[in-house]
């Protein structure tokens, strides 16, 4: 004869219907997070590739932070160096006006000018990164060049560290002093600022100035070769930094993907499993109450 | 003796009485743990005829004949060793997931790569003292989270030792009182209901103990219980050994039996034992990981300068993960720029150089390892546990479909008994009319 002991039907019902409430929890726990996971021994492999997958998704944040950073300061690089041919141009203009035929006064008026172009060039070789650090100082902390009157002293580096991009990527924001302002002249080096410099004062202290022109328009040419090279150089690395924006933005959403997929909660599924697990939860409630009120003692009078 | 229908009747009735009683202590007992279903055994009363007189009809009612137990010794046998490997895997069970719980819930591995990424970000722009202090901040944060780990480990550990000592004293409190009821069952007599008491009694008592360490009973005449444990003899008689616990350098547990060492298999001692194993080895391999990101970032410190210009100096200082402390005061004292460079020097290649050193020591990896290890661990034993469930609460039907009270069994056999009853009342009057007829006679 098989007969179940009444306080084992009891406990029974009562352990089948805790299981199904606690699995019917978990579902709905799943629905509100999103997330199939709750503990990593809930399946240790998923949980695993999650783990590497965030750690790759928050490094990926902060290369697109450093990657932003990089980004403006080559902008800011850039409005520099457009502002700087500008000026050269000016520049280049002045020159010319002074080789034609003006008085002494006027030229020494022209002479002021370019003084004070060179001082724009200068406060422009100064400008300052996102970070206010100089543009064009390699990885010095303060100013790039330092005024001497006539000319000026390169007192930044002679690098610029390199922004990571992820990936092993890199790029650079930013240009140390020479290779914007560094010029050859009849095979002399020298920089823009002391061009500037010595044709003010040739200008300004009077006599024959037109080897001075001559010299400067020359240098201003070279110069001006130069600044547009660097703003070449400016455009192919924003570029470079869009590109690898783009490929970080594919990988995140493949990453994106491989996190729902691994770690995510299907809400259709879910849904179905829960309604499931209630339906099976109300049935057993309601034939625990039938089959508890089936005893003999009911009926025996 | 010739027959008598009086005292039949009256026998019958006396015996139906009784059975109503044992009935109604089954229905009273109904949920008591450890009762076992009583039934009065009923015997025919017939005494053999006299000399001469074998024909004669010599009926003389019945009574009962004693009061049985029905309890399987074997199903009970089952119940406590499956009962004793449920509670092994039981504990082992959650003390692993407190375990998972410390090294999970504590973040150290989000921890770490927070660590990695304030490094990473430091990187476009070295001197920026916000982001230096970030960088600090997130390996203070880190340390911090390791130090939770461990000290989560430290009471994962505790609350098992308490647990296994808690047990040990209650085995020892059973095993006194089967001693006891050793003696007592000595006593008491054959088919009494004192006896049935005191074997289920017995029988709960083997059944606590049981889900304490596994044991292996022999049973004799009277009742009386042998128990051993990993080959020791824990009760005999009346007499009762001295279980005990001590706790290795290691936090790991050792028991003795009357001074002899024994290696619980099962029960909440074995599981404590195992998961005590696991908590040692979980706390070792988070100490190398908290000290070989120390040494492998204190290394690379060593090799650049600070914001100043002078030697890096350590940033994490203690030992093991629960000392881990970050003794740097200020983020200007990060080494980002390489030896050799000037103060306030923009160079970050000291910088790359120690976060290849954290990527490459694979601080990273060896959190997730750890974590992957624990809890693949656990989730096998999920499977073990689930089985060994099943397989425990099959046994435990089994022996409640022989031993357990069914109430609609017992109303059956009260309106039985009821009517046995009242059918002896009928006899008896049977007798007095048929008394009452003779007498008329005369």
């Amino acid at each position: 004869m098989v007969s179940l002991s009444t306080s084992a039907f009891y406990d029974r019902s009562l352990g089948q219907m805790n299981a199904l409430r606690v699995q019917a929890e978990d579902l709905n726990r799943q629905i509100i997070s999103q997330e199939r996971l709750s503990r990593s021994s809930d399946d240790p492999v998923a949980a695993a590739r999650l783990r590497t997958l965030n750690r790759g998704e928050r490094l990926a944040q902060i290369d697109q932070s450093n990657s932003d950073t990089a980004q403006t300061d080559l902008k800011l690089a850039d409005s520099a160096l457009g502002s700087i041919a500008t000026a050269i141009l000016q520049a280049q203009e002045l020159a010319v006006r002074a080789g034609g035929t003006l008085s002494a006064e006027q030229r020494a008026a022209v002479g002021q000018e370019i003084a004070g172009l060179r001082e724009t060039l200068l406060n422009l070789a100064n400008a300052r990164s996102s970070g206010g650090h100089a543009l064009f100082g390699g990885q010095t902390t303060g100013d790039a060049y330092s005024d001497t009157g006539t000319g000026a002293t390169y007192i930044g580096t002679g690098s610029v560290d390199p922004a990571h991009l992820g990936e092993g990527q890199t790029v650079l924001p930013g240009f140390t002093g020479p290779e914007v302002f560094s010029i050859d002249v009849n095979g002399t080096t020298t920089d823009l600022f002391t061009v500037l410099g010595n044709l003010a004062a040739a200008l300004q202290g009077g006599g024959d100035t037109s080897a001075a022109t001559q010299d400067a328009l020359a240098g201003l040419e070279s110069g001006l070769t130069k600044v547009s090279t660097a703003q070449t150089m400016t455009g192919a690395r924003l570029n470079w930094i869009e590109l690898m924006d783009n490929r970080r933005e594919t990988t995140g959403e493949l990453v994106a993907e491989e996190k729902a997929a691994v770690g995510g909660a299907d809400i259709a599924s879910t849904m179905v499993r829960l309604q499931e697990a209630m339906t099976v939860l109300e049935a057993s409630q309601a034939s625990f109450v039938q089959l508890s009120n089936l005893s003999l003692f009911n009926i025996l009078r | 003796m010739a027959s008598d229908l009086l005292s039949i009747a009256a026998s019958g009735a006396r015996a139906a009485r009784s059975a109503l009683d044992v009935t109604a202590q089954n229905i009273a007992n109904a949920s008591t743990e450890g009762y076992v279903r009583r039934t009065a055994v009923m015997e025919e009363v017939a005494v053999a005829g006299g000399l001469l007189r074998n024909g004669d009809i010599s009926l003389s009612g019945v009574r009962v004949g004693g009061i049985d137990r029905n309890a399987d010794m074997f199903r009970q046998a089952e119940v406590r060793r499956t009962g004793s490997d449920l509670a092994r895997a039981t504990t082992e069970l959650s003390g692993l997931k407190n375990v998972e719980n410390a090294l999970e819930k504590s973040g150290v591995y989000e921890s770490i790569v927070e660590f990695e990424a304030a490094l990473q970000q430091l990187s476009s722009d070295p001197t920026n003292p916000s982001l230096r202090a970030a960088a600090l901040g997130a390996a203070d944060a880190m340390a911090g989270k390791f130090n939770i780990a461990a000290s989560g480990l430290e009471a994962a550990g505790e609350g098992l030792r308490f647990d296994a000592a808690a047990s040990v004293d209650d085995a020892n409190t059973i095993a006194q009182e089967l001693a006891r009821v050793n003696l007592k069952l000595a006593r008491a007599g054959e088919g009494s209901s004192d006896k049935a008491t005191l074997l289920d009694q017995r029988d709960m008592l083997l059944e606590r103990m049981s889900g304490i360490v596994d044991i292996k009973t022999s049973f004799g005449a009277d009742g009386a219980v042998t128990v051993t444990t990993g080959g020791q003899t824990m009760v005999t008689g009346g007499v009762a050994g001295t279980l005990a616990s001590a706790t290795a350098a290691d936090g790991t547990l050792n028991f003795t039996l009357d001074g002899t060492a024994i290696t619980p298999g099962g029960g909440k001692l074995a599981g404590a034992s195992l998961a005590l194993t696991e908590v040692a080895s979980a706390r070792t391999r988070l100490d190398t990981l908290a000290d070989g990101i120390a040494s492998t970032i204190n290394t690379a410190q060593a090799n650049g300068v600070a914001l100043d210009g002078s030697t890096g100096q350590p940033i994490f200082g203690g030992t093991g993960a629960v000392g881990m402390t970050v003794v740097m005061s200020g983020g200007s004292g990060l080494a980002t720029a390489p030896a050799g460079s000037a103060a306030g020097s923009r160079d970050a290649g000291n910088l790359s150089a120690m976060r290849q050193a954290l990527e490459g020591s694979g601080a990273a990896q060896g959190m997730s390892t750890l974590l992957f290890d624990v809890s693949s661990h656990i989730a096998g034993r999920t499977v073990t546990h689930d089985a060994l469930s099943a397989i425990a609460s099959a046994a435990r039907t089994e022996l409640d479909q022989m031993a357990g009270v069914d109430l609609d069994t017992e109303a059956a056999n009260l309106m039985r008994f009821q009517q046995a009853f009242q059918a002896s009342g009928r006899a008896m009057q049977v007798a007095s009319d048929i008394f009452q007829t003779l007498m008329g006679i005369g």
